[in-house]
């Protein structure tokens, strides 16, 4: 079942598939692409994003470089990492195992 | 994270918060600039993409989740949004702290009564070796704590060594003048040893010294006033010491006073006067004082009790006339001065507790719909990335918040509650000593406020932890039953367990007090005004004759006179009452009456029936005139049978000659030895033969009695100005403290009962609202497909019934286990009966049925097209 570890990586998971398809992006690009992409379904709350980004960054999966912007202020641009190719590979497979069993629960429950 | 980057974190906070900043602002500009390309204003891009991302400094804060100090940070942050999330629904909150401060406010004030009189240490030096001695009449059950004989004081303090000292005391009522100044006061009359054996000592002056004298009949002319008295006289003039009043005419000097606040079982006495306890002569006297001890050290009560009964039984064969049958009973000093009042307040102690839990399971049930009604929200917050942690924590401040508001809110409650309670209570509570909050209530408050909130906070949360995300998309597909329900379902239905059986309790305290008013009195307490003054001097009774006369004269006045005992006070003792004709009965199981002593025209004036035989005439209250008696009915049936009354002759022993007299009169019975209808055998008395030098004046007007108070005191003070008139008040007044002490265990049961209910029904009535939300679609469907109205509504009477009737059958049963309990404050009244624990459900379930009617038609009336398409 899915405890809340689990759904608390589910925003791990986007970030690092995000990120693993169009690298070098900012958390506010981060977040819109998420959103796009779930069709405005899923809206990413800024309170846990930058969290999140900086708890991945400690954990080695993405690395962060800083950039100045066209108006002159810095951001850091995000890129995932290999070890972070490595954990999104072992995230996938645990969403789609969650996903398949939810899945089932909701089918014949 | 290592031990070492989290150092390092809050050591070098600046630069990577710094960095945050410029992050969140590029964000922002971002996000703004995306708006303003949609086409909004400058202004208002910049407004919505600052407000999209919420509070910049919670995020920032949040950020620093990784840092030292996260935890207290984000718990300010977590009561911040608690407090917007419980301003942003009123209704719950308003609900949920109006339960809570409900109960609270009622435990508050009654615990602080329960623990000023229950449960806090008495102020006295080593109070538990401290112990009341009573004489108990074996053969009369209502003489177990009878006043003790000064004589046979003596006796035991010479036949015992179970107690390190023992001092008596006596009450009685003076008027104190000084010059400038009359009134009556409470005054107790202390054998020397008295303040220093219970170890309070005065905080000017001294108190009475040495040990009691056994030679001297006289004691000082010495008297210690309390901290009231030398407020309102003296207005704490340090000087007091040494001044000389006129007590009862005889001039006194104050030697001292006593501490504030200070009391012994009797806050209303203002005035000590040392007495002595010297051998009366050859015949012990009367029981008339009270006798407290101190046990030896290391001396048990058990021990001293088996010793002293030993004592009495000796002291029963040396003087059989006086002490045939009667022992001797040792009480704990609380017991005794809490005894009639300590049954009730067991009672509402529970009582209270009950409704207590009542609110808190109302606030559980509240916290638990509205958690389960945000279960969604919170299973995307948590798939969003919310920390489990987090989320269960802010649902706990949640709870911590309401209960904090509660707490507050119930200790203003419980201040009001109390003065209320104080207020309404019957002497016998407040006598004892002043009932106050203090810090221990303001603490337990907060305790009591604690204990919620983390039951609170953290049960939902329980609940909220399965709410996952499998199960809120479940749901959120299928519209399926909550999981919280049954846990309401129990919730509720202990509410209403609990709120039955504090409604059968008060139904049968309700019950008990209406039989008890309906009981006859004997008297017709309507229209009469009482009140009583005494004369300065035994010379001067002849003031009393007067009073009557001129109070008479005043218009709306119908009769007038006097007694030595004001009806129900039954403090005075029964006398040996001899029966002409008849040998002299055995000594020790001789008739026993009351005397009354009364002026001509006092069963017209309190409406006593004169059933055979004549009242008093004026001829008879003269000195010159023959000796003649009135005695009521229950003296003719106890003590001459089929004898003629007026036939008679007694001699009540009343002075040192007795001479018998004959009987004129039988009046009706009046019941005022006790609420059970025990009727003493009285003789009265006339004034003139027997006179006291303080009388109560009853008077019987036309109109509202009260409406000629002012004109009688100011008959009187114009009459003499020395005399205070002093508890001037109606017959009424006087007939319904009597029942005092029942009609406030009831009223105050009855309130605690109504509470309970009250918030059991909003129990309900949100479970079942709630319930209809969430079957809105469901309900539509039916109603589309045909289903009549009354089909929907039977349905959600329905769930109703599924929800209360299991509470009810519970609440029945613990009634009838806990009504036991109630049996002592229950007059006349069995503790099952029948009807009150009928009753109790059956209201409960009018309440839940009414309950449940808004969200039933709210249903019923559902527009199943709009319910469909908004569904």
């Amino acid at each position: 079942m899915a405890t809340p570890k689990s759904a608390k990586t589910a925003l791990d998971l986007l970030v690092l598939t995000v990120l693993s398809r169009r690298g070098g992006l900012h958390g506010y690009a981060i977040a819109s692409a998420i959103q796009d992409l779930s069709a405005e379904a899923l809206k990413v709350e800024e309170g846990s994003l930058y969290p999140a980004l900086h708890r991945m960054e400690e954990a080695g999966w993405i690395a962060a470089t800083s950039v100045v912007t066209e108006n002159k202020r810095r951001a850091r641009v995000y890129e995932l990492t290999r070890a972070g190719t490595k954990q999104l590979a072992a995230e996938t497979e645990r969403w789609s195992v969650l996903t398949s069993g939810v899945a089932r629960v909701l089918r014949h429950a | 994270m290592s031990w070492f980057s989290r150092l390092t974190n809050a050591l070098y906070a600046r630069p990577l918060d710094h960095g945050l900043d410029e992050e969140i602002r590029d964000h922002i500009e971002r996000r703004a600039a995306d708006l303003r390309a949609a086409g909004l204003s400058a202004a208002d891009a910049a407004r919505q993409a600052r407000t999209a991302f919420g509070n910049v400094t919670q995020l920032r804060e949040q950020s620093r989740d990784i840092r030292l100090w996260s935890a207290l940070e984000s718990t300010i942050q977590d009561l911040r949004y608690a407090w917007r999330g419980l301003r942003g629904s009123p209704v719950f909150t308003l609900t949920a702290v109006a339960s809570l401060a409900l109960g609270i406010g009622a435990a508050v004030a009654i615990f602080t009564a329960a623990d000023t009189l229950l449960f806090r240490p008495l102020p006295y030096r080593e109070p538990e070796r401290l112990v009341m001695v009573w004489e108990t009449d074996l053969t009369r059950p209502e003489a177990a704590r009878s006043l003790v004989s000064t004589d046979n004081v003596l006796d035991w303090q010479a036949r015992t060594d179970a107690f390190e000292d023992v001092a008596v005391f006596w009450d009685g009522r003076s008027t104190l003048h000084d010059g400038d100044q009359a009134d009556e006061l409470h005054i107790r009359g202390v054998t020397a040893n008295f303040f220093t054996m219970i170890g309070v000592q005065a905080v000017r002056g001294r108190t009475f010294g040495g040990p009691p004298s056994r030679t001297s009949k006289e004691a000082a002319p010495e008297v210690v006033i309390s901290d009231r008295l030398w407020q309102a006289w003296y207005d704490r003039d340090p000087g007091v010491v040494g001044r000389t009043v006129h007590l009862d005419a005889r001039p006194q000097t104050i030697i001292g006073v006593m501490p504030a606040g200070f009391s012994f079982g009797d806050r209303e006495v203002d005035l000590w006067l040392p007495t002595t306890i010297a051998r009366s002569g050859s015949a012990r006297q009367g029981r008339d004082s009270h006798a407290v001890a101190r046990l030896r050290a290391g001396a048990s009560l058990a021990q001293a009790q088996t010793q002293m009964t030993t004592v009495a039984r000796a002291l029963e064969q040396l003087d059989p006339a006086f002490n045939h049958n009667w022992t001797v009973t040792l009480e704990p000093l609380r017991d005794a001065f809490v005894h009639n009042v300590k049954a009730s307040l067991l009672i509402l102690l529970g009582a209270v507790g009950l409704l207590l839990l009542v609110a808190c399971a109302n606030v559980a049930n509240l916290l638990v719909a509205r958690q389960s009604s945000r279960s969604s929200e919170m299973a995307i917050r948590a798939a969003l990335g919310g920390g489990r942690w987090r989320l269960v924590r802010q649902r706990a401040i949640e709870g911590l918040l309401v209960a904090g508001l509660a707490g507050v809110a119930g200790l203003l409650l419980g201040r009001l509650a109390l003065d209320a309670l104080v207020a309404m209570a019957p002497q016998a509570l407040t006598r004892p000593a002043e009932i106050a909050i203090d810090w221990r209530i303001v603490l337990f408050t907060a305790a009591l406020a604690a204990a919620s909130s983390l039951l609170f906070g953290l049960m939902p949360s329980m609940a909220a932890d399965r709410g996952d995300l499998t199960a809120a998309l479940r749901r959120a597909v299928r519209g399926g039953s909550e999981p919280t329900d049954r846990r309401r379902a129990w919730l509720i239905s202990s509410e209403v367990a609990l709120a039955v059986i504090l409604l059968a309790g008060a139904a049968l305290l309700g019950r008990s007090f209406v039989r008890l008013q309906a009981v006859d009195t004997g008297l017709q307490p309507g229209h009469v005004l009482t009140f009583h003054f005494r004369v300065p001097s035994p010379a001067e009774v002849g003031l009393f004759a007067q009073a009557i006369a001129r109070i008479e004269a005043l218009p709306g006045v119908r009769s007038v006179s006097a007694a030595n005992l004001t009806p129900f006070d039954a403090s005075g003792g029964e006398t040996p009452v001899l029966i002409g004709a008849r040998a002299p009965a055995l000594a020790g199981a001789a008739p026993m009456a009351r005397v009354r002593t009364i002026t001509p025209r006092y069963f017209e004036t309190l409406g006593i029936p004169v059933v055979q035989g004549r009242d008093f005439s004026a001829a008879d209250n003269t000195r010159g005139a023959p000796l003649r008696f009135v005695v009521n009915r229950a003296f003719v049936r106890a003590y001459l049978g089929r004898d003629d009354p007026l036939a008679t002759t007694i001699s009540p022993s009343l002075a040192r000659s007795n001479p018998f007299g004959e009987v004129i009169g039988v009046v009706g019975d009046v019941k005022d030895a006790s609420r059970d209808g025990r009727v003493v055998p009285t003789v009265y008395s006339v004034y003139a033969r027997l006179p006291y030098g303080q009388m109560t004046l009853a008077v019987r007007t036309e109109q509202e009695p009260m409406a000629i108070a002012a004109a009688v005191r100011q008959t009187i003070h114009d009459l003499d100005p020395r005399l205070p008139v002093a508890e001037l008040r109606t017959m009424d007044e006087i007939v319904g403290q009597m029942s005092a002490r029942e009609r406030f265990s009831t009223t105050l049961m009855g309130g605690l009962a109504l509470s309970a209910v009250l918030l059991a029904a909003i129990g309900v009535y949100g479970v079942l609202a709630y319930a209809v939300s969430q079957r809105t679609r469901e309900i539509a469907v039916r109603l589309a497909i045909g289903a009549q109205p009354r089909r929907i509504v039977a349905m959600v009477l329905g769930d109703c019934a599924r929800l209360v009737v299991p509470g009810l059958i519970a609440g029945v049963a613990g009634a009838l286990a806990g009504s036991r309990a109630l049996a002592p404050l229950l007059f006349d009244t069995d503790a099952h009966d029948p009807l009150a624990l009928a009753i109790a459900p059956a209201v409960l379930l009018a309440v839940a049925i009414a309950a449940a009617g808004i969200p039933a038609w709210r249903a019923a009336r559902l527009d199943p097209t709009r319910a469909l398409r908004l569904g």
